[in-house]
């Protein structure tokens, strides 16, 4: 048995640790939850209000397809990637396009219709009831690096929101793909003039950004319930996450996102937890004061 | 020419008279506001607040045989007036309740008005209804500072978090003395609403009285998205009781988080929450056993003391809400009730006099578990109950006080490894 001090130190650091891994963890998730938006944002200045909303029906579509089919999230967010990629791309297709060029104000204000929509139709079919999936296959399931205690549902979608980034960041440097995605968002004109469907590329920025949270919200039902409000908060933190890496940086949302969940994690236990939300808010603010255009902004 | 005129003075006769065939229907109606959050974090508990209330008019406006329940036997109020709910959608939001209320009183002209389940709403909501000098019915609202502000209007069901407080106090008393529980401290982890801040202040007052040092004050942000650092807060103090105040997706993600660090107080004790709604319990299985709270409606508890709750529920409940009563839905009903017997008892619809009725008389109220309601000087039901309950299986067991308990507390609570 070591001496009271030593205990003392180990039970500090061990907080220490638990709190740097919860807030690792939470802000990979939250890195997933913006790359989308910060495409969007980045290639056409749209700003998509109904991202949290984009979340919530990825999390119905998995959480249903466990329900119904017993298939694990493990492998559902694959059909509510799918399902969302074409949710974005219909999106962009029946609604951003023709809101384009009207008004500023116009795009916004369309995705905030359809967030209120998408929110109240889940009300409607679903009942504001919680859902949470049982006998998941990592349910429960934990593991311990030095004191702290990480949950494997939670450390897994982590995981795939590091693996998932990396092939975006990927896709946009290193892909023809890619290429052009940037080139419309440097000069849509200039693009166009090279050759660029455009519309196609924001097509399909749309698409990725719907698909990006459709996985995340399919991994996010091993271990957190569903519910039409679900996504408004995770939103809300994207936009902070989006402003403070940069519009359309996925090295910058993941830096930014890793930033907001420490942000969180160290002020809500060494501060107090009801502040976590405000401390935050407060990185948002300062960074729109100090550098708008956020950390690797284009 | 002529038939044309006769063709149109017909059509303005039956017009008229449809017009006063529906004068006459809407003055047979008396109409009663339903505020509850039907959207937003505490939708669950609206909606099933709602169909309560629905569920008491539905038995109020028929005539229903094999009831003991005041109202049942006879079809409508006065003769045959019948009760129609107007539902209004507060979300949760203080503001919205508050122009939601006056909407109701002003636009919608309801008699009364029955709501709000979050206190931070009934609060703005029911002073609307105090300027205007018409009455507010609040079912579950446990903020006691409600009937603290001596309004004449404003008569309240729910039995308050200072009375449930000190109801847990005097269960950790037992536990210590009878069980030597070795309960010394205590966490409170709560919404920063104005609900979770009252349940908490009345906690920590009533821990003080017995000498339950608090080791751990944690309000959070309600709809978090995640409670990590919260329970890690509690993990850290270690108390040995934890007062809980978290609300449907709230109070399943703190039980989930505790699980994730795999950390258990001895016991946990809720105020009215997510404990109390059998939809979020069945969603949370097994992980929410053991866990304990207020209730003052149980089916395990119905069946010996409120049989007739249970009646009710089978016949005008389930087919609305496809699930159970729970402690704070049923109070909503019984709220209509008791004004539906005011009314009667006034024999006319006049504010004051109904107003005098409720505030002097004491109702029979079969879906109460003390069987009767009576309100004191600024509303509080000076009759309000409430037992301490402990979940398992998807079943709350009373195990608190004596006289209504039916099972043995497992005590200190099972940990999760050990499940």
């Amino acid at each position: 048995m070591p001496p009271p001090f030593f205990r003392e130190v180990e039970r500090i650091m061990n907080h220490f640790l638990q709190v740097l891994f919860d807030g690792l963890l939470n802000g990979l998730v939250y890195a997933l939850v913006a790359a989308g938006l910060s495409m969007i944002w980045g290639v056409m200045d749209v700003i998509n209000f109904a991202h949290g909303e984009f979340l919530m029906v990825g999390m119905y579509v998995s959480y249903w397809i466990g329900f119904f089919l017993d298939v694990d999230p493990l492998f559902s967010w694959i059909a509510s990637g799918a399902f969302l990629f074409i949710m974005g791309a219909a999106t962009y297709r029946l609604i951003i396009r023709n809101s384009l060029g009207k008004s500023a104000m116009a795009p916004l204000l369309a995705t905030f219709g359809l967030s209120m929509v998408l929110k109240n139709f889940c009300m409607n079919r679903f009942t504001p009831n919680f859902r949470l999936l049982s006998g998941t296959v990592l349910e429960g399931k934990t593991i311990s690096v030095g004191g702290a205690i990480l949950s494997v549902p939670q450390l897994a979608t982590a995981a795939f929101a590091l693996v998932l980034l990396a092939c975006l960041y990927w896709m946009l440097k290193r892909t023809r793909l890619g290429w052009a995605i940037q080139a419309t968002a440097m000069d849509s004109e200039a693009a166009e003039l090279m050759g660029i469907r455009t519309e196609n590329i924001y097509l399909l920025v749309f698409g990725i950004g719907g698909a990006c949270v459709g996985i995340t919200g399919g991994l996010m039902t091993s271990y957190l319930a569903v519910y039409p409000e679900v996504g408004s908060l995770f939103s809300l933190i994207a936009f902070v996450v989006v402003a403070l890496g940069g519009f359309g940086s996925i090295p910058g949302a993941l830096l930014a996102a890793i930033i907001i969940g420490l942000v969180e994690s160290f002020t809500g236990f060494y501060v107090a937890a009801v502040v976590k939300y405000a401390a935050v808010f407060a990185v948002y603010l300062a960074v729109i004061l100090i550098r708008p255009k956020g950390l690797f902004g284009w | 020419m002529l038939r044309k005129i006769a063709f149109t003075v017909v059509l303005c006769v039956l017009g008229a008279l449809l017009l006063t065939g529906v004068a006459v229907a809407e003055d047979k109606v008396i109409k009663i506001g339903a505020l509850f959050p039907l959207t937003g974090p505490s939708a669950v508990s609206g909606q099933n607040c709602l169909n309560s209330v629905l569920a008491a008019a539905e038995l109020i406006n028929g005539a229903y045989e094999g009831f003991d329940v005041p109202l049942a036997a006879t079809e409508g109020l006065l003769g045959g007036y019948k009760v129609e709910i107007i539902k209004a959608d507060h979300q949760g939001k203080p503001d919205v309740a508050k122009s939601e209320a006056e909407r109701l009183y002003n636009q919608e002209g309801v008699f009364a008005v029955i709501g709000s389940y979050n206190s931070a709403a009934t609060k703005p909501a029911s002073a609307v209804a105090e300027r205007a000098k018409k009455l507010f019915l609040c079912g579950a609202s446990s903020s006691a500072a409600l009937t603290e502000r001596e309004y004449k209007y404003f008569f309240r069901h729910a039995p308050t978090d200072a009375i449930e407080a000190t109801e847990f106090t005097d269960y950790i008393t037992y536990l210590n003395e009878k069980k030597g529980a070795g309960i010394k401290t205590l966490g409170l982890i709560y919404e920063n609403t104005e609900f979770g801040k009252h349940a908490a202040d009345e906690g920590k007052k009533a821990a003080a009285k017995i000498g339950l040092e608090v080791v751990a004050d944690v309000p959070f942000n309600n709809g978090a998205t995640n409670l990590s650092s919260e329970v890690q807060t509690l993990k850290a103090a270690n108390p040995d009781a934890v007062f809980g105040a978290a609300l449907g997706g709230d109070y399943s993600l703190w039980v989930r988080t505790m699980k994730q660090v795999n950390w258990l107080p001895k016991i946990a004790i809720n105020f009215c929450t997510g404990y109390q709604n059998p939809a979020v319990q069945k969603e949370l299985a097994g992980d929410g056993d053991y866990f304990m709270g207020g209730m003052s409606f149980s089916p395990e508890l119905a069946k010996e003391f409120m049989p007739e709750a249970l009646k009710v529920q089978e016949k005008f409940y389930f087919p609305l809400a496809n699930q159970e009563f729970d402690s704070d839905s049923l109070q909503e009903a019984v709220m209509l009730l008791v004004l539906g017997q005011a009314i009667e008892k006034a024999g006319e619809l006049d504010t004051e006099k109904v107003r005098e009725i409720l505030a002097t008389e004491t109702f029979v109220s079969p879906l109460s578990l003390s069987g009767e309601v009576a309100f004191e000087p600024g509303g509080q039901n000076i009759k309000a109950l409430s037992v301490i309950t402990q979940i398992k299986d998807l079943k709350y067991n009373t195990i608190y006080p004596e006289k209504f308990k039916n099972a043995e507390p497992v005590y200190p609570m099972a940990p999760w490894d050990n499940r």
